[in-house]
C-alpha cells in the first residue's frame, strides 16, 4: 500500500471539471511532482490533498488514514506542511513567530519550542534572522521561512505549490537543489506543483504530467522525455519535430511501423509499447531536434533519409539551431556550435529509426 | 516646470489660504485672547484645563468616544465578517440597509429614536399596553443612549473598513493557518484578525473622533456635559459673557486639535503597517465561505436586526411627517398632508435655499476638485502633497470649528458675511475633501500615457483633458458630485452659526422646529423629504456606480 493513495478524486467548479477522476500513489519517502499547463488541475489536485478544496468525489488515503470516505478531515487535522506559491508567510509576525506558529497549537514546552523552530531556520540557511518581520527580508528568504514553516512539525507529507515561481532565474535554480536535499535528508514524503518541466525533472523521483484535469503519464523524469505518452507530453516536454502522416504497416515483434509522411514514403518509426495501431492510422512520426543528424553529403546509411535545405540557423552559444526545409516543411535540429554550415546549403538529414517514435 | 502649473497651483492655496488657513487662524487667535481686553496670553487655556467642570466635559467625552468605538467593534466585526465572507441572499440589499446611516443626517436618528424609544415613545407605550412594565423603561437619555445613536450612525464606517479588510486579506495567509493546524476561532485570532488592524484603524479613528464634533446629539437628548456640545452652548447661547464665550472658543480648538492630531497619528500608524502580500492568482473576491445552517440564519438574523433598526429612522419620522399632535399613542391617529403642504407650499424657502446652497458649494466643489486632483496627481510642483494634506485633514475637522472661525473671520475682518454667498462657501469648504478624493483615486487610475498619446498627436494640455481625461474619469467625477450633494445638502454644524433670517436651510429648518414643541411634524416632514432626496440621489449613484461607492468611502483606501 503506497503511502499517498488518490482513488477517483473528482472537483468540479459548477460545470467546470478541474480534475477528472483521477488516481495517484505517493511512495513513503518518494518526491513527486505534478507537472502541467496553467489550468491541468495540478494546483487543484495538491489542494484537495490538503484539504483545502472539497472534492465531490473519490478517497484519498495518507498513511492509512482515509481523509474523504469516512468523512471530510479539515486541514488543521491533517497533520502535512505546505508551502504556498505567494509564501504566505504572515507579515504581522516576526520569523521566529511564523515557524513556531504551528508548534504552539501543540502541547510542548516552550524552550523546546523555541529550540526546535531555531533548528529548522538554521537548516533552512537563515540562522540569525529570527527576530526580523518579513517585510525586511528578501523573496528568496520569505521562501524559506515558509519552507521552514512547513518542515517544523516534521509533517507526514510535505506539499509544495510552485514555491519557486515568484523567484529570479538563478536563484531558482539553486533552491531547486535545497529543496530537493533537504527534503530527501528529512525522508519526507512530498508532493511538488510546478509548470516548469526542467524544475521537475531536477526535482523529483517520478513526474505525473497532467492534461485539462487527466493524468497523461507517469513515469521519471527519463521514461517521460524518451518515452512520451502521446503528442502533449512530448511538446510539453522538450522540443520535437512533429511530422505528420499515415501508418502503412506495422511491425509488431520489432516494436516498430513504417509512416508515410510528406516527405518521405516509408519512415521507419518505434512504437510505444501496448498502443493499438493499424494501418491507415493518421499519427506523427516525431524525433527530438538533437537525434536528427545532419550531413553535407549523402551518408552511408540508407534508412530514414531525406534531402533539405538550411532555411535558417540560429545561434544559442552552446548549440545551434538549424530549421531545415523538407519539401516544404520544416525540421528543427541542434547541433554543436562549430557545425561549419551556413543558411542555404543543402544537407542530408538522417532521421535515426531507433529514436524516430510514433505519437497520436 | 510648466508655467500655467505654476499659476494653477497658485490660484489653489490662494483659495486654501481664504477659506481654511486664514479663518482658522484667526479662531487659534481669538481663543488667545484675553476676554473682554485687547491682550493674549495662554490664561484661556490654563483656565480652561483648571475649571474641574471643563476637564469633566473632556474626560465625559473620551469616555464616550471609548465606548462609541467599543460597541462598534464588538457589533461591527460580525458584520463586516458576514457581508465580506458569506455567500447569501440579498447581500446587496443588507448591505445598503446597513450603510444607510453614513448618507442619512445625524441628527434624524436623534428626532426618530426619541419618537420611538422615548419616556412616552412608541416602545414603551407599547410594553405598558401590553403589561410588560408599569413604569416606561429609561432607553435613551443617558449615555447608553448617547452611546447607542452615535454608534447606529456611525457602524458603517467600522464595517466599510472591517470588510475592506477581510476581502483583500490573501487567501493563502489564512490557509496557511489552517494546514499549520490553526481551524476556525483560533485562525481568526491570530490571523485574519492582526492583518485588518490597519484597514480597522482608518474606520476607527473617524468613529472615535465623532464624540468630539457631535454637538447635536447630547443637546438634544439633556445630555450636555460634552465637549462640543458645552462649545455650543457657550458660543451661541451667551455669546454676551465674553468669559464663556472664550471658554467656548476653546472648546472649540481643543476638539479640533484633539480630531487633527488622532487623525493624522493614525494615518501615519496604517501607512507604515500597511501589510502588502505578494497577491498572485489570487481572486480579487476573497476568500468567501458557504456558512453552515445554523451561522446562516444565524447571520441572516443578526443582519435583520441591524437593519430594523436602521429602517426605524426613516420610518417613523415618516409616520410623524403624515400626522398630527402624534403623542401619548403608540402610532398616529390622525392622518394629514398638512405638514408638506406647509413645507411645500407655504414656505418653499427652506427647500430653495438648501438646493441653492448645496448647488453653488457643489460647482465650487467641482472646479476646485478636478484642478485639485490634476495638480496633485499629474504635477511636480514642490508643495502639492502637503496641499493634498491640508484639503484631507478637512475630513478630521469638526464643522463647528468652520462655523466659529468663519463666524469670527468674515464677520469684522472681511465682511462676507453679511451676504448669503458666505452659505456656499461655507459649504464647500466644510465638504472640500469629498469630492477631491473621489476625483484624485479616478485620477490615479487613469493611465497617463492615454493623456500623453493625446498630446504627442499635437493637442493641447487643456483639451486633452476635456476630450481625453474627462469622460474617461465621467464615473468616479459624477458620483463624487452627487455624494459631494448629500454631504453638503445635510450640513448643519458650520451652517447653524452664519445663518441669518432667510438664508436658513432645511437641517436648520428641522432643528429650529424641534425645539417648537409640538411642532415636530413639520420637523419630521422636512427630515424625511431630506431622507427621500437622500435616498434617490443614492440610487441613481448605485446605477452609475455600482461598487464604486463601497470602494471609494471605505476609508481604509486612499
Amino acid at each position: 500500500m503506497a503511502f499517498i493513495e488518490i482513488r477517483n478524486l473528482v472537483k468540479r467548479y459548477g460545470k467546470v471539471v478541474a480534475v477528472n477522476n483521477i488516481d495517484l500513489n505517493v511512495e513513503k519517502g518518494e518526491m513527486l511532482t505534478l507537472l502541467g499547463p496553467s489550468g491541468c488541475g495540478k494546483t487543484t489536485t495538491l489542494r484537495c490533498i490538503a484539504g483545502l478544496e472539497k472534492p465531490q468525489a473519490g478517497e484519498i488515503i495518507i498513511d492509512g488514514r482515509s481523509l474523504l470516505a469516512e468523512g471530510f478531515v479539515q486541514p488543521s487535522e491533517r497533520g502535512i506542511g505546505m508551502v504556498f506559491q505567494n509564501y504566505a508567510v504572515w507579515p504581522h509576525m516576526k520569523v521566529l513567530k511564523n515557524v513556531a506558529y504551528g508548534l504552539k497549537l501543540q502541547k510542548i514546552p516552550k524552550h523546546k519550542i523555541r529550540e526546535r523552530a531555531l533548528q529548522v531556520l538554521d537548516m533552512v540557511g537563515l540562522g540569525g534572522l529570527e527576530e526580523r518581520y518579513p517585510a525586511q527580508l528578501s523573496g528568496g528568504q520569505q521562501q524559506r521561512v515558509a519552507l521552514a514553516r512547513a518542515l517544523v512539525r516534521n509533517p507526514k507529507v510535505l506539499l509544495l505549490d510552485e514555491p519557486l515561481s515568484n523567484l529570479d532565474a538563478k536563484l531558482r535554480e539553486k533552491m531547486r537543489f535545497e529543496i530537493k536535499s533537504l527534503v530527501r535528508r528529512m525522508g519526507m514524503t512530498s508532493v511538488y506543483v510546478t509548470h516548469d518541466q526542467a524544475e521537475a525533472m531536477v526535482i523529483s523521483d517520478r513526474i505525473v504530467v497532467m492534461d485539462s484535469g487527466n493524468v497523461v503519464q507517469t513515469g521519471t523524469a527519463q521514461d517521460i522525455y524518451q518515452m512520451p505518452a502521446n503528442r502533449f507530453v512530448a511538446d510539453f516536454i522538450g522540443t520535437m519535430n512533429f511530422m505528420s502522416g499515415e501508418i502503412i504497416s506495422v511491425e509488431a515483434e520489432t516494436n516498430s511501423a513504417y509512416v508515410k509522411t510528406e516527405f518521405n514514403d516509408k519512415l521507419l518509426c518505434k512504437t510505444t509499447d501496448g498502443t493499438n495501431l493499424k494501418q491507415g492510422d493518421q499519427v506523427f512520426a516525431s524525433i527530438r531536434p538533437e537525434d536528427v543528424e545532419i550531413s553535407p553529403d549523402r551518408p552511408e546509411t540508407s534508412g530514414n533519409l531525406v534531402a533539405g535545405t538550411i532555411a535558417h540557423k540560429a545561434y544559442l552559444g552552446n548549440f545551434l539551431f538549424f530549421f531545415v526545409t523538407v519539401k516544404g516543411i520544416t525540421i528543427r535540429v541542434q547541433v554543436p556550435h562549430y557545425v561549419p554550415l551556413e543558411e542555404g546549403a543543402d544537407i542530408y538529414l538522417s532521421l535515426n529509426p531507433e529514436k524516430c517514435m510514433v505519437l497520436v | 516646470m510648466p508655467r500655467e502649473n505654476i499659476s494653477l497651483a497658485a490660484i489653489l492655496w490662494a483659495v486654501i489660504a481664504f477659506l481654511v488657513i486664514y479663518p482658522l487662524s484667526v479662531l487659534i487667535i481669538e481663543s488667545l485672547r484675553i476676554a473682554g481686553t485687547n491682550e493674549w496670553g495662554f490664561s484661556n487655556y490654563l483656565a480652561f484645563f483648571r475649571d474641574t467642570y471643563y476637564l469633566k466635559t473632556f474626560w465625559n467625552t473620551m469616555v464616550l468616544s471609548t465606548l462609541v468605538l467599543l460597541t462598534t467593534t464588538i457589533f461591527g466585526i460580525p458584520l463586516a465578517y458576514i457581508l465580506a465572507r458569506y455567500r447569501h441572499r440579498g447581500k446587496t440589499v443588507f448591505t445598503a440597509l446597513i450603510l444607510l446611516p453614513i448618507v442619512l443626517p445625524a441628527f434624524a436618528g436623534v428626532f426618530a429614536f426619541i419618537i420611538f424609544f422615548g419616556k412616552y415613545g412608541t416602545l414603551n407605550l407599547l410594553l405598558m399596553q401590553f403589561g410588560l412594565t408599569k413604569v416606561p423603561i429609561n432607553f435613551i437619555y443617558g449615555i447608553h443612549g448617547l452611546v447607542f445613536i452615535q454608534s447606529l450612525h456611525l457602524l458603517p464606517f467600522i464595517v466599510l473598513s472591517l470588510s475592506a479588510g477581510f476581502t483583500n486579506i490573501d487567501p493563502s495567509f489564512e490557509e496557511a493557518a489552517e494546514v499549520e493546524g490553526a481551524s476556525g476561532f483560533r485562525r481568526f485570532i491570530t490571523v485574519t484578525l492582526p492583518l485588518c488592524t490597519p484597514s480597522y484603524l482608518a474606520g476607527a479613528v473617524i468613529v472615535f473622533l465623532w464624540p468630539f464634533t457631535d454637538w447635536l446629539t447630547p443637546l438634544i437628548l439633556g445630555k450636555v456635559d460634552y465637549l462640543p456640545s458645552v462649545a455650543y452652548i457657550n458660543i451661541a447661547y451667551h455669546f454676551t459673557d465674553m468669559n464663556r464665550k472664550h471658554m467656548g472658543i476653546v472648546a472649540v480648538v481643543v476638539s479640533s486639535i484633539v480630531c487633527i492630531l488622532l487623525f493624522v497619528l493614525a494615518r501615519r500608524w496604517v501607512e507604515r503597517k500597511k501589510y502588502t502580500g505578494l497577491s498572485k492568482g489570487t481572486t480579487s473576491e476573497g476568500r468567501v465561505i458557504e456558512p453552515g445552517p445554523i451561522i446562516r440564519y444565524g447571520s441572516y438574523l443578526y443582519m435583520i436586526i441591524v437593519s430594523f433598526v436602521v429602517l426605524l429612522i426613516p420610518i417613523v419620522l415618516g409616520l410623524s411627517a403624515f400626522s398630527r399632535r402624534w403623542v401619548f399613542e403608540p402610532f398616529p391617529t390622525y392622518w394629514t398632508l398638512d405638514n408638506f403642504k406647509l413645507i411645500l407650499l407655504e414656505s418653499p424657502l427652506l427647500i430653495k435655499n438648501s438646493f441653492l446652497f448645496s448647488g453653488i458649494a457643489l460647482i465650487f466643489g467641482v472646479v476646485f476638485g478636478l484642478l485639485a486632483a490634476y495638480v496633485i496627481v499629474r504635477t511636480r510642483i514642490r508643495g502639492n502633497q502637503t496641499l493634498d494634506f491640508i484639503i484631507t485633514l478637512m475630513l478630521a475637522f469638526p464643522g463647528m470649528a468652520v462655523g466659529v472661525s468663519y463666524m469670527l473671520a468674515f464677520w469684522n475682518g472681511i465682511p462676507l458675511a453679511t451676504h448669503w454667498i458666505i452659505m456656499p462657501i461655507a459649504l464647500f469648504a466644510r465638504r472640500l475633501p469629498y469630492f477631491l478624493r473621489m476625483a484624485h483615486s479616478s485620477y490615479l487610475q487613469l493611465d497617463i500615457s492615454l493623456e500623453e498619446a493625446s498630446e504627442v498627436s499635437g493637442v493641447g494640455k487643456f483639451r486633452t483633458f476635456l476630450y481625453i481625461s474627462l469622460p474617461l474619469l465621467l464615473k468616479g467625477v459624477l458620483v463624487g458630485v452627487v455624494m459631494f450633494f448629500i454631504m453638503a445638502f445635510q450640513e448643519i454644524s458650520t451652517a447653524i452659526f452664519l445663518y441669518k433670517g432667510g438664508w436658513e436651510t432645511l437641517p436648520i429648518g428641522i432643528y429650529l422646529n424641534w425645539h417648537r414643541g409640538m411642532e415636530f411634524g413639520i420637523a419630521a416632514a422636512m427630515a424625511f423629504l431630506m431622507i427621500v432626496i437622500t435616498f434617490i440621489l443614492l440610487l441613481i449613484i448605485s446605477r452609475i456606480g455600482g461598487g464604486i461607492l463601497k470602494a471609494a468611502w471605505g476609508p481604509g483606501e486612499k
